[in-house]
């Protein structure tokens, strides 16, 4: 249960971990060596017109101090201003919900499925730890798992897309786009084997936290009382062990549902899609301050809130936890 | 198979990559970047593995690739375990006032978003390998710190401890012949999990391409051949290779670190037969 008191003082702690968490990022993105309009002019031709330069840094206030620009950062932050990208000279919060609504598209379905098909081969595997079966599937996840995410991804473009043919080679549409619009069909069926790889990769993940837990769980005491009462297996799995075997999955699910805003940059390269990754990516090499800020932003934001919820879930699901009492 | 032949054969597999990057220059054939063919040449007795795009003996880019990937793997595992480690002990050690303040801060510290501020960072140290592991190896080291404290605050607590004081024994040898010693075992599975990870982590920036475009490394050579068009011409010879490559080692890491954490925890080992 929740000591109120505690609940508060957690709640305010993770708004001081937020408020540091921004403040290092904005210091060490304006640190960062080179700025946009050099890259940019530079990427157009050899010169650099001093005076472009001036103004810029004048319009974007980088002329000021260091100290000025983070304050008005944090007061713009507070106001829910969240700036202007400099490169596609666009709010920033609009511009990170529309990349990151093509994310979504494959992780949220990933994720979902990863969490579930992860837990339910985690905890059959568990319960028949030591079996030949077991031992095959768990062999298998760890070599899975060892691959390079990129290298599963590249490796699935060529088999499917090039040497099948069954899926589109990347991108998130046809080219009839141009004319009849976006067809929801279409767009699944360009995310068909991205969303098939991250569900793997999540899967695995899962399989071994929820495996590990299973083994954990069955060798208490509890379990061999509940036998010793004269349970049936099929009660001692879904009553006593399941139960306590998910509870280390609720604080790791909590954190990958709050990872999906980071989407994944490695999917998303290998299959052109036009997700938060890539924005991510191309902003650094852009040096698009702004966009960046608003990025880590939201990573803080959900990251922190998932510690935070993660911890309220367990205490509530776990009478054995008290958060803050002894 | 069993637990032993598998941690024999990946440490084989592991001395087999470190001899080649060691003996790189003797190995390989050509320079990394020396212009030395025609453009995609297919294998023969001239190129082992055929030539890229600008004409690139294959075969001596992944040699010299494996230097990159190698050190930037190893040497960031080698620096976050060992601050974890002298971190961890000394925080489970002491404990008090300044084991809280640390452990504050560090919870401020854990929800930093580790990979995107990593990405970053590598821009400020942009050529050089070495500084990028560094970062690498300080920032990954907070995730590890918490989990040598933890048993380094049992042990703390245990008679034997308890004993070595009372002789006599200073501090820091009860930290590195009493304490140390018996995380070991946890110590050398962390190292084993966290070069596998960084080693793949290295790679895939670099194949990203967020790393110096100029060195050549197992990513960059990857990155490379997917973006050229290595698989619609069907050129394996040139996106293989280096994929093969990260995959053999991360392979043969993530084995022995299965393995030695099996031979290390009792009751892993029971559940298995």
């Amino acid at each position: 249960m929740i000591d109120g008191q505690y609940l508060l003082r957690r709640i305010g702690y993770s708004g001081a971990a937020f408020f540091v968490c921004v403040s290092i990022t904005f210091f060490i993105l304006h640190l960062m060596p080179g700025d946009y309009i050099t890259n940019y002019l530079l990427s157009l031709s050899n010169t650099l017109p001093k005076e472009v330069v001036a103004q810029f840094y004048q319009q974007y206030g980088l002329d000021r101090p260091p100290w000025e620009q983070y304050l008005i950062y944090i007061y713009n932050i507070l106001q829910g201003q969240w700036g202007y990208s400099y490169q596609y000279g666009l709010p920033v919060f609009p511009l990170i919900m529309e990349k990151l609504t093509w994310s979504l598209v494959i992780l949220l379905p990933a994720v979902l499925f990863g969490i579930i098909i992860g837990i339910v081969l985690g905890a059959w595997s568990g319960w028949r730890s030591g079996g030949k079966k077991d031992l095959a599937l768990f062999n298998f996840m760890i070599v899975f798992r060892a691959i390079p995410e990129f290298w599963w991804a590249i490796m699935a473009v060529w088999v499917f897309a090039f040497s099948l043919q069954w899926f589109p080679l990347g991108g998130f549409s046809s080219i009839s786009v141009l004319d009849s619009g976006l067809d929801p069909w279409d767009v699944l069926y360009h995310a068909i084997l991205p969303i098939c790889l991250m569900t793997s990769f999540v899967a695995t993940g899962n399989y071994y936290v929820m495996r590990n837990s299973m083994i954990a769980v069955i060798g208490e005491d509890y379990i061999t009382t509940a036998r010793a009462k004269g349970l049936d297996e099929h009660a001692v799995l879904w009553n006593h062990a399941l139960k306590n075997a998910l509870l280390p999955m609720v604080t790791m699910t909590t954190f990958q549902v709050a990872g999906i805003i980071m989407g994944n940059v490695f999917i998303e390269t290998v299959f052109s899609w036009p997700g938060i990754g890539l924005l991510t990516t191309e902003a650094l090499t852009m040096r698009d301050l702004p966009l960046l800020e608003g990025i880590f932003l939201l990573d803080a934001l959900m990251t922190i809130g998932a510690m935070l919820v993660a911890d309220i879930l367990v205490s509530y699901l776990d009478p054995r936890i008290r958060m803050g009492g002894q | 198979m069993t637990r032993n032949i598998l941690l024999r054969v990946s440490v084989a597999i592991l001395f087999l990559y470190f001899a080649v990057a060691l003996l790189a220059p003797f190995i390989a054939p050509y320079g990394a970047t020396a212009i030395v063919g025609a453009p995609l040449q297919p294998p023969d007795s001239e190129h082992l593995l055929g030539t890229n795009n600008v004409g690139q003996d294959i075969f001596s880019q992944l040699v010299y690739g494996s230097q990159v990937t190698l050190i930037f793997g190893f040497c960031s595992a080698l620096l976050s375990v060992s601050i974890s480690t002298c971190a961890g002990i000394v925080l489970g050690y002491y404990g008090g006032s300044v084991d809280e303040v640390v452990c504050r801060v560090l919870d401020v510290l854990m929800p930093i978003p580790i990979f995107p501020l990593l990405i970053v960072l590598t821009t400020f140290f942009n050529p050089g390998v070495v500084q990028v592991s560094i970062v690498m190896g300080v920032l990954g080291s907070i995730h590890g710190i918490r989990l040598i404290r933890a048993p380094a605050l049992s042990l703390a607590e245990t008679p034997f401890i308890e004993g070595a004081k009372s002789i006599g024994a200073s501090d820091l040898r009860i930290m590195s012949r009493h304490i140390l010693p018996n995380l070991m075992p946890i110590v050398t599975v962390k190292f084993v999990t966290a070069s596998q990870h960084f080693l793949v982590m290295g790679v895939g920036l670099s194949f990203i391409g967020l790393w110096d475009t100029m060195t050549v490394d197992w990513g960059s050579m990857i990155q490379n051949a997917y973006s050229g068009g290595a698989l619609s011409l069907g050129l394996w010879w040139w996106i293989l290779p280096p994929g093969l490559a990260v995959v053999g080692i991360s392979l043969a890491l993530a084995l022995a670190g299965y393995s030695l954490e099996e031979s290390f925890n009792p009751r892993l080992e029971v559940n298995r037969i």
